[in-house]
């Protein structure tokens, strides 16, 4: 139930922000799925790791794996996929809740906030790094295959 | 191919790696894809940019030229198009008189989603699915109509003031004064759930993960300039929430 529940509002918020963002309307459908699973992905991991790090690079490295596949296979540039589908792992409620505490005077707890902030950015940054690095070794061989079936 | 002016292919560069910048793209893609255009018509091109400005240079000659950039909101439409252009550029599919005309077709353009689907977008980002099972379904659900009037306000802010940061600070100013008054009228059960939720269209989480993105690949300046970027807006955002906190207890004696 959670994984399902969480499935489709991944693919709304993905898709929701893909709309803000004025995406290429061919791109919505496959940022929402890509979207979906790396949030189940959240979802599982979190079961397993109660911290911070591990579910949002796990999810990072899918975002990044397939993120790239749909780049080649719908002709975009990566980033198109990246924005929306980050917008549900993204640290910015964290980064609003720290800076409403410095505003209010908490100075701790405001610096506890963009630690965690700090922390979640570079988790999912370096699951990127890490998709990335996979992908320049795996998606050539099929860039080349596909551009040799539609010759 | 000879008969190009090396200054118009160096000013066409910069614009493109401008509008590259402005609407949301890494900064080594606009790099890769000056140089590429650069390449295709056998002018070898340097460039260079950071968050603020684009530097393109030729290498024949001393040719160089600076052009200024305000980033703003991402238009990822504007980066697929002018990708697409220079890819086919590149192929030789397209002359350079048509690249350029297109490229300017693609600056001036402002096609976009219209403002009801806008709205849509915005209100499913703010059902967001990290509060799925710790806020309330209605909370979740008024949420969905809170993270409209948000957006819409802070548009409207943005098209009517060049104050950096005060749009995003009044949609919170919004978001807060309207949950509040939903808490005390006994709808909603929690304020906070459902401003946290109603802000995910405008808190800055994605520059902030792009920006360590950069910092990890080596570009410092720009990821500084969008870190710096995104801890202003939070702290914008932060401020407009508690001041519409402030102003909801001095008006309803909460």
């Amino acid at each position: 139930m959670q994984i399902l529940l969480g499935f489709i509002f991944g693919f709304l918020s993905s898709v929701g922000f893909g709309i803000v963002t004025n995406n290429p309307r061919r791109t919505l459908m496959p940022a929402g799925w890509i979207g979906a699973i790396a949030w189940v992905i959240y979802i599982v991991a979190g079961w397993y790791d109660h911290g911070v790090i591990m579910p949002n690079l796990l999810s990072a490295v899918v975002i990044g794996l397939l993120g790239n596949l749909a780049a080649i296979l719908v002709r975009a540039p990566v980033n198109i996929f990246y924005v929306p589908c980050l917008v549900s792992l993204v640290p910015g409620a964290i980064i609003y809740d720290s800076m409403k505490n410095f505003t209010l005077g908490y100075d701790n707890l405001a610096a506890h906030g963009l630690i965690k902030a700090l922390t979640v950015g570079l988790s999912l940054a370096i699951g990127f790094i890490i998709a990335e690095a996979i992908s320049n070794k795996i998606y050539p061989p099929l860039k080349k295959y596909l551009e040799q079936k539609n010759r | 191919m000879d008969s190009l002016d090396e200054k118009d292919v160096v000013a066409l560069c910069g614009q493109v790696g401008a509008v590259l910048l402005e609407n949301g793209a890494e900064t080594s893609r606009v790099e890769n894809t000056v140089e590429y255009i650069g390449r295709a018509v056998n002018l070898p091109i340097i460039c260079h940019a950071t968050m603020t400005a684009v530097f393109v240079n030729s290498e024949k000659s001393a040719t160089t030229r600076i052009f200024k950039v305000r980033v703003g909101d991402f238009n990822l439409q504007k980066v697929d198009r002018i990708n697409t252009l220079s890819r086919e550029f590149s192929q030789h599919k397209m002359t350079f008189k048509e690249l350029k005309e297109s490229v300017t077709e693609v600056e001036y353009d402002t096609s976009d989603f219209n403002l009801f689907e806008k709205c849509l977008g915005a209100g499913l980002v703010s059902v967001a699915p990290m509060l799925l099972f710790k806020a309330t379904w209605f909370d979740l659900f008024l949420s969905f109509f809170v993270g409209i009037l948000g957006y819409l306000v802070a548009r409207v802010v943005g098209q009517h003031s060049k104050i950096p940061y005060i749009a995003v600070a009044m949609g919170g100013l919004s978001i807060s004064i309207l949950a509040h008054i939903l808490l005390d009228m006994g709808i909603a059960s929690s304020a906070n759930n459902i401003i946290i939720s109603a802000l995910m269209p405008l808190v800055p989480g994605v520059p902030m993960t792009n920006s360590l993105r950069e910092i990890i690949e080596k570009n410092t300046i720009s990821g500084l300039v969008r870190a710096t970027d995104a801890i202003m807006a939070g702290i914008s955002i932060g401020s407009g929430v508690v001041i519409g906190q402030i102003l909801i207890k001095a008006v309803l004696g909460g």
